[in-house]
């Protein structure tokens, strides 16, 4: 009994030891926080891309969901964790671009906090309409919304959330008022949609490309540059005559600030080929993601403009939350 | 006709080797994780949901469906023998079964929960099969106004659940609405109560909640007082429910298949309520319902059918129109879209294996876990024999496991703790907890349908009245009041009378 303990120890001892000897990242699992539950966007695209990750980091990847205060208690949980490469974090637009925007007392900053490393996917939102409302293009909403102000209703995932600022870009940019309704999440809101208890909303296209197809909802246009491929009749905001409402919401993955070079590099090549690779790129085709996967440096000076012009959003809607 | 061609291809998927494999894998794991207290369906899903990927689609949902309804089983074994509701729908099962438990009737109550819930599981699945897509159609009747009249229905049904005083269970339902308000405010998106924990931002998880104050409360109460837990073991009688037994169980079954098939199809919440409906018909129709709380089978009977078809119905919402009606059902989504199906109305269309796959063996899986938990019993009843000293820190230890996995937090295993205090001075003070936790999961629904309601309608409360699901409902609600208080109030006059004659 006595030897057994011993040995046992022994074994311990090597094990934890062994790391020492051992050369180069990583030498043991890799954590991924996603600051949302399981099942949403943030939490697919970590567990698709970290699925492709493992191959070429010859570790295995987990994904831990902690979700909490619109992902802020995640994202705060990573800011303060090492900076070895062993914590990453996978979250939406709202965490990195407009919690901090919307909330004066946030536990992380992104810009200071995190050594950003890839956009990995977008999707385009797109206007939604239930099929019984009067409006069927950008423009007659427009025409409906100046007749009828504070009357139509725009259900959004939340307050504070992309589709909620969305609607209050649109408002901004066509000069028109709207009822902001929010729900707990954008399931129920489509749902309120279909069943015609709300008018419209930006909704992400792959949560309702299917309800679009069934004819349960009505598509207005796309929020994005170009027209889509599967909805080549849904004009671009920018065809329907309304400029400055191109909006993705889109999932990036970062790190705590201050990783050693190598092991940055080594996150970068691994991120960007797991991402650019065939089944994962059709993966996230399949449920209307684009793959983006750009550099460092391309994610920073993407996320100072989208801070920048949520921030004007925010402050001429004086859309609050604070926390 | 067609149905049956479907359901002949749906038996087809399902009797495949592997998807039988799947299919009682899940059922086994669920029930499991459904025992242990405080391990739910969603922590479980949600880690599985990565190893679902190399499967097929259809064998991945197959497995999954079959943790979530072998979870909700499980709970209930949870419930009777140790007074544990790890689900908000096995919370009205404890009240009852763990009465029977305590009576030596364990294997009877345990017995009425597994022929109920496959009965009902059966039913369900009929129904899904037949009626799925014009059932989807009448859940989207349901807006805003309709979902609060409901809910205002439960809120004054979840008086009855109390069975001593009136004034404590309005104290109780009371005290559970001001927990419910802690949190972000939908509407503005401010935290309310929070007192600068981030951790309770997005409120307190309602399984924090019903662990502490059922289970920790138990605990401590059982540990102060050496003859209460002693009486659980002294008698064990009859394991199975004699023919009388069925007699009595057969229409509290037939009632909660019905209740609980109908509320399963809303996807606001409704599954939730349905085993407290259940509980609440089942002792209005008694003849005896002074017995509810006391060990009444129909208390078991009624609400374990119920939260069973609602668990089955709650699939139509999401198979048919990709809207998830509970977290379970958000994860199924999320596997689905894994697999590269977009859930939506054309599942059932372009995914037929699929659809009429997962269908039948939700069937085949409700029949595993007959079969599975009918020998069982035994075994489980034997269980509660163990000194109490083994079981109750083997109870704490999974409690906590169980409530850190929900959100990988250790401050919630802390609120845990909080709560079971609190249970153990609700004990004390002989105040329910069963009416605070209904206050505490309706309350926050009834405020946000309140708030979106009033929103929609611009300040407009006739939209209540105007609507005739949501007047049906709060007609209802008032006469289901009106019967509570006037005995009551009847009561009081006529003590009053007697004080002055």
């Amino acid at each position: 009994m006595k030897s057994l303990k011993l040995l046992s120890a022994a074994v311990l001892g090597i094990a934890i030891s062994a790391p020492a000897f051992a050369a180069g990242y990583p030498e043991k699992p890799v954590t991924v926080v996603v600051p949302f539950p399981a099942g949403g966007a943030s939490d697919t695209t970590a567990r698709v891309t970290t699925q492709k990750m493992q191959e070429s980091l010859g570790q295995p990847i987990v994904v831990e969901n902690k979700p909490g205060a619109n992902g802020s208690l995640g994202a705060g949980q990573v800011a303060k964790a090492k900076a070895d490469g062993y914590t990453l974090i996978v979250g939406s637009i709202g965490v990195y671009a407009i919690n901090p925007v919307l909330y004066k007392s946030l536990p992380y900053d992104p810009t200071k906090d995190f050594d950003l490393l890839t956009v990995a996917v977008r999707t385009p939102n797109v206007l939604v309409a239930n099929p019984n409302f009067p409006a069927n293009n950008v423009k007659e909403l427009v025409e409906h919304l100046k007749k009828n102000p504070e009357k139509v209703t725009f259900a959004s995932s939340g307050a504070g959330s992309s589709d909620h600022l969305t609607a209050a870009l649109f408002w901004q940019k066509t000069g028109t008022t709207g009822v902001h309704v929010p729900y707990k999440g954008g399931a129920p809101a489509i749902t309120d949609l279909i069943g015609g208890h709300a008018d419209v909303s930006f909704q992400n296209l792959g949560a309702v490309s299917n309800h679009i197809k069934a004819g349960k909802l009505k598509l207005l246009a796309v929020t994005a540059e170009k027209r889509n491929p599967t909805f080549s009749d849904a004009p671009t905001m920018k065809e329907a005559g309304v400029e400055g409402v191109e909006v993705y919401s889109w999932q990036a993955v970062a790190a705590p600030k201050g990783l050693p070079a190598d092991v940055k590099s080594k996150l970068e090549q691994s991120l960007i080929s797991a991402l650019n690779s065939p089944d994962v790129k059709g993966k996230f085709n399949d449920i209307g993601f684009e793959v983006v996967a750009n550099t460092s440096g391309q994610f920073s000076d993407f996320l100072n403009q989208e801070i920048s012009r949520w921030k004007t959003v925010v402050e001429t809607g004086k859309i609050t939350a604070d926390q | 006709m067609e149905t049956i061609s479907n359901l002949w291809l749906g038996l087809e998927t399902a009797l495949t080797f592997w998807n039988l494999t799947y299919c009682m894998t899940g059922v086994l794991l669920g029930t499991a994780i459904g025992v242990l207290p405080g391990l739910g369906p969603t922590a479980t899903i949600a880690m599985l949901l990565p190893v679902t990927f190399g499967l097929p689609p259809v064998s991945a949902l197959i497995m999954l469906a079959g943790i979530y309804y072998g979870a909700q089983y499980g709970g209930s074994t949870t419930a009777i023998l140790v007074n544990l509701p790890g689900e908000s729908s096995s919370v009205v099962t404890a009240l009852d079964g763990y009465q029977m438990a305590r009576q030596g009737k364990a294997g009877k109550a345990l017995a009425t929960a597994a022929i109920g819930s496959f009965f009902a599981g059966t039913v369900a699945t009929v129904l899904l099969a037949v009626f799925a897509p014009p059932l989807a159609d009448l859940a989207l009747q349901f807006g805003p106004a309709e979902y609060f009249s409901l809910m205002v229905l439960g809120l004054v049904a979840s008086v009855v659940l109390a069975h001593g005083s009136l004034l404590h269970a309005f104290g109780m339902i009371i005290l559970g609405l001001i927990l419910g308000l802690i949190g972000t405010d939908v509407n503005s998106g401010t935290t309310r109560y929070t007192f600068g924990f981030p951790q309770i931002a997005d409120g307190i998880n309602f399984v924090v909640v019903a662990m502490g104050v059922f289970g920790l409360g138990e605990i401590i109460g059982n540990l102060e007082n050496e003859a209460t837990r002693t009486a659980v073991l002294k008698s064990v009688t009859g394991l199975m429910p004699t023919r009388e037994d069925l007699k009595r169980i057969a229409a509290p079954i037939l009632r909660g298949t019905i209740l609980g098939s109908m509320l399963g199809i809303l996807p606001g919440g409704g599954a939730m309520l349905a085993s407290f409906a259940a509980y609440t018909l089942e002792k209005k129709v008694s003849r005896t319902p002074e017995q509810f709380g006391k060990g009444a089978i129909e208390g078991v009977a009624g609400p374990e059918s119920a939260n069973n078809a609602g668990a089955q119905t709650s699939f139509i919402p999401m198979l048919t129109l990709g809207i998830p009606s509970n977290p379970v059902m958000a994860l199924m989504i999320g596997a689905m879209i894994m697999q590269g199906i977009q859930p939506g109305p054309s599942v059932m269309t372009e995914q037929p294996v699929l659809f009429w796959g997962l269908i039948v063996s939700m069937w085949i899986g409700n029949l595993f876990l007959l079969v599975l938990n009918l020998p069982l019993i035994g075994l489980w009843v034997r269980m509660i024999s163990v000194p109490y000293h083994f079981l109750y820190p083997a109870i704490l230890v999974f409690c906590a496991i169980g409530v850190f996995s929900l959100n990988n937090a250790t401050f919630d295993v802390y609120l845990m703790a909080i709560f079971g205090f609190l249970g153990y001075i609700f004990r004390k003070l002989d105040c329910e907890p069963a009416p605070m936790l209904l206050g505490f999961i309706l309350g926050p629904m009834m405020e946000e349908h309140l708030r979106r309601a009033m929103l929609i309608s611009k300040g407009d409360t006739m939209v209540f009245l105007g609507r005739p699901i949501s007047a049906t409902m709060l007609i209802l609600a008032f006469i289901l009041l009106a019967t509570v208080l006037a005995p009551a109030v009847r009561q009081k006059r006529e003590e009053a009378f007697q004080e002055e004659g």
